[in-house]
């Protein structure tokens, strides 16, 4: 969106987004160390840096899991879409309170020992075979590699960079990783945790997580597809005006068609930003808003308003009677295309 | 397709001004994360187990006779804290055995110093390093006796492998599955595994563990450690602590 | 093992250290036109780079030999669909497999005599309690 690239993108909502999100983690360590360890029932006191890694640890694990929430939640209700814009900050921050955790593990478990801390993480225990007693450090490993990845490509400039799909690809990545942090903690500290209050937190939180994956799944609506050359994507009279309906045009491919006032135009359902859902945002100010970010384009012809350069690709639209008709194959991003007058029937 | 929701639903863009209609439901949705991140936080840590009663403690000399196998032994004969005739597992400091100290010095009468870790029963001196840890009393009129091996008979247990030191206490808690890799760093590093059996044998319920023909066992339970087992073996009593002599085939995870 | 495995991570970083100089101080500006005249942002790409830093320089070729614009367009919503479900149905598999195995405490289980000692104070054999 910006013309030119700053290391961090602020404003108003994101510095309240991120208030709440560093609150949220300082209030959970302050209550962990402090108080909740104070009131556990110990004959001797828990070492503070095993108390310090559980308390990073679990933190982590807590921030990862309402991450995952926050996609199929917008999906199941709206209005839970503001919590998906400044989702990265999210992310960079979870990662840090992660990587905290490990440096702890390091430099207490793998630490004080003939054998380089590193090393010694990765050998001290290689019974790979076996299921209780699994070296569950190395899922955690994984986890973390992967959020360092994550963090590290969250600028704006990676998106554009490797391209929306691929960066979406590459952070799909925190899929495989939330199960092998799942993995990590339940052959891990759950093995041990003799209070069942624990393992319940743990199960209430991943099963939350799959059951909003799986209910935001069934929610999608299935598509039917075609292999004509022009695709019906409905009733003219049903496009409020300042919204748009969505057709599928190919498995991947998807487009919006706006109603402008009187006028229809189609563009591509994907945001160039981030490839968010443009079809499910709004004309304002006479441009398309992403839902996501808010990114902004002029239905005739898919560009940004200057000084911003992104671009969509637009789509030809026929009328036959009332229903409006896509065709198959999409322009160059920012080809101008003449909107479709709506026809004279419709209010 | 439509999924755009009623007209009059609010729209939020990231750099515009939050629409009031959505601001009750952001501030609620922010105090509920709050809210959760105290609460989670509170539970888990108020919920963690009690590591035990295994303590640690500073500076404490004993003179004795040291034997080496299967891991560095003394019987104390001299000493404010332990009285005569008990016996003390050494290690060293952090996860270090004492072995390379140690090898020179079996049989011989020995003074050693360090931090004293303590589980009910089990006592373990953790050694300085260098001369300070362990030396040989000079010019020590005659070396005492070491008690001869009791034999208990062969027993089937069920219980942990621990590392001795941090089951002791130099690390709470020093047991179960979350602290096995670095219990298996220590046990690599020499330090005595211990036997905490489920059940008292011969009124005891740490047993230093040996292989079978009373010899260093590490190597064989590194894949059962931080675990409840099954294991048979021969419990044989040495002064006060008693060694068992285990058969590492006979090794097996607890159902 | 463990050793080598670390060392070509090392090697791997040092790597991604070289692509990052280069490609920050030179590349960047030939394939990313919001990059032209911008600095301070710079450092942050460095970590990233470090790490994937096979994928920049095939992006790099990418988009010096042109891109076109739709591909850009097709987010791969089928393998998200694919993945979520999978994650979904794998978290309740993981959870009560490591349920299952998991071995609850205080487990009393009796200490057996197997065989008495050979000639031991018999007071000492039956003391399993």
């Amino acid at each position: 969106m910006s013309v030119k690239y700053v290391p961090v993108q602020w404003n108003p909502n994101k510095y309240v987004y991120d208030a709440v999100l560093l609150a949220s983690v300082v209030l959970y360590i302050f209550v962990f160390l402090e108080l909740g360890t104070a009131a556990a029932d110990v004959t001797q006191p828990i070492n503070g840096a095993i108390v310090r890694m559980r308390a990073f640890g679990s933190c982590a694990f807590l921030m990862l899991s309402v991450i995952l929430a926050i996609g199929p939640l917008a999906r199941l209700d709206r209005r839970f879409l503001p919590l998906l814009y400044n989702r990265r900050h999210f992310g960079v921050m979870t990662f840090a309170v992660a990587l905290t955790h490990a440096v702890y593990v390091l430099g207490w478990y793998f630490a004080f020992s003939p054998t380089d801390p590193l090393v010694a993480l990765l050998t001290a225990n290689t019974a790979y075979g076996q299921v209780l007693g699994f070296p569950f450090e190395v899922l955690g490993i994984a986890a973390l590699l992967v959020l360092a990845i994550l963090a590290a490509t969250s600028h704006d400039f990676w998106l554009s960079f490797l391209s929306p799909p691929l960066w979406k690809a590459l952070h799909l990545l925190i899929y495989p990783a939330y199960a092998a942090a799942v993995a990590h903690v339940a052959l891990g500290y759950l093995q041990d945790a003799t209070n069942p209050a624990f393992a319940l937190l743990f199960g209430g939180a991943v099963l939350t997580v799959g059951a909003l994956h799986l209910a935001a799944w069934l929610r999608a609506p299935a598509e039917p597809t075609t292999a004509d050359d022009w695709v019906m994507a409905g009733d003219a009279g049903d496009i409020p005006d300042g919204r748009a309906i969505v057709v599928r045009i190919s498995p991947t491919e998807r487009a919006a068609v706006f109603r402008n006032g009187r006028t229809l135009s189609a563009v591509s359902n994907a945001c160039a930003h981030q490839n968010g859902p443009l079809g499910e945002g709004r004309i304002v100010y006479g441009c398309i808003t992403c839902p996501w970010h808010g990114f902004q384009y002029r239905p005739e012809d898919g560009c940004s308003p200057a000084p911003f350069t992104e671009k969509v690709p637009t789509y030809d639209l026929k009328l036959e009677g009332r229903t409006v008709l896509v065709r198959r194959t999409a322009h160059p991003p920012g080809t101008r295309v003449e909107p479709t007058p709506l026809p004279e029937d419709v209010a | 397709m439509n999924d755009a929701g009623d007209r009059s639903e609010p729209f939020f863009i990231g750099w515009a001004k939050a629409p009031t209609g959505l601001r009750p439901f952001l501030i609620g949705v922010g105090l509920c994360l709050v809210v959760l991140f105290g609460g989670v936080g509170f539970i888990a840590a108020a919920t963690q187990a009690d590591p035990g009663s295994g303590r640690g403690g500073r500076g404490e000399t004993a003179i004795g006779v040291l034997t080496y196998d299967p891991y560095p032994l003394l019987y104390v004969t001299e000493s404010e804290r332990y009285p005569t005739g008990h016996t003390l597992l050494l290690s060293g400091n952090a996860k270090f055995g004492v072995q390379d100290r140690a090898s020179a010095l079996d049989g011989r009468l020995v003074q050693v110093s360090g931090g004293p870790v303590a589980r009910g029963d089990l006592d373990m001196l953790r050694l300085r390093n260098g001369p300070d840890g362990l030396s040989l009393v000079e010019g020590a009129p005659a070396t005492p006796e070491v008690p001869e091996p009791v034999p208990l008979g062969r027993w089937r247990l069920t219980g942990e492998i621990c590392d001795g030191q941090c089951y002791g206490g130099a690390m709470r808690p020093g047991t179960g599955l979350a602290h096995r890799a670095c219990a298996n760093l220590c046990l690599i590093g020499g330090v005595p595994p211990v036997f905490v059996s489920t059940q008292a044998v011969a009124g005891e319920e740490f047993l230093l563990l040996a292989d079978a023909e009373g010899g260093p066992v590490t190597d064989a339970v590194l894949d059962h450690v931080a675990m409840l087992v099954d294991v048979e073996g021969e419990v044989e009593r040495r002064g006060d602590l008693l060694v068992f002599r285990i058969d590492p085939a006979s090794l097996q995870v607890a159902p | 093992m463990v050793a080598t495995l670390l060392q070509i991570a090392e090697v791997y970083l040092w790597i991604g250290a070289a692509v990052a100089a280069v490609f920050l101080l030179w590349g960047i500006d030939r394939v990313e036109p919001n990059a032209a005249g911008a600095f301070v942002f710079r450092p942050l790409l460095i970590p990233g780079i470090l790490l994937i830093w096979p994928l920049v320089l095939w992006r790099w070729w990418v988009l010096t030999r042109g891109e076109t614009g739709v591909r850009r367009h097709r987010p791969p919503r089928r393998v998200q669909h694919a993945v979520a479900i999978v994650l979904a149905l794998a978290i309740p598999v993981i959870l009560m497999g490591a349920l299952l195995v998991r071995q609850n405490r205080p487990l009393e289980r009796p200490a057996v005599l197997l065989a008495p000692p050979a000639a031991a104070p018999a007071a000492e054999g039956e003391a399993g309690q």
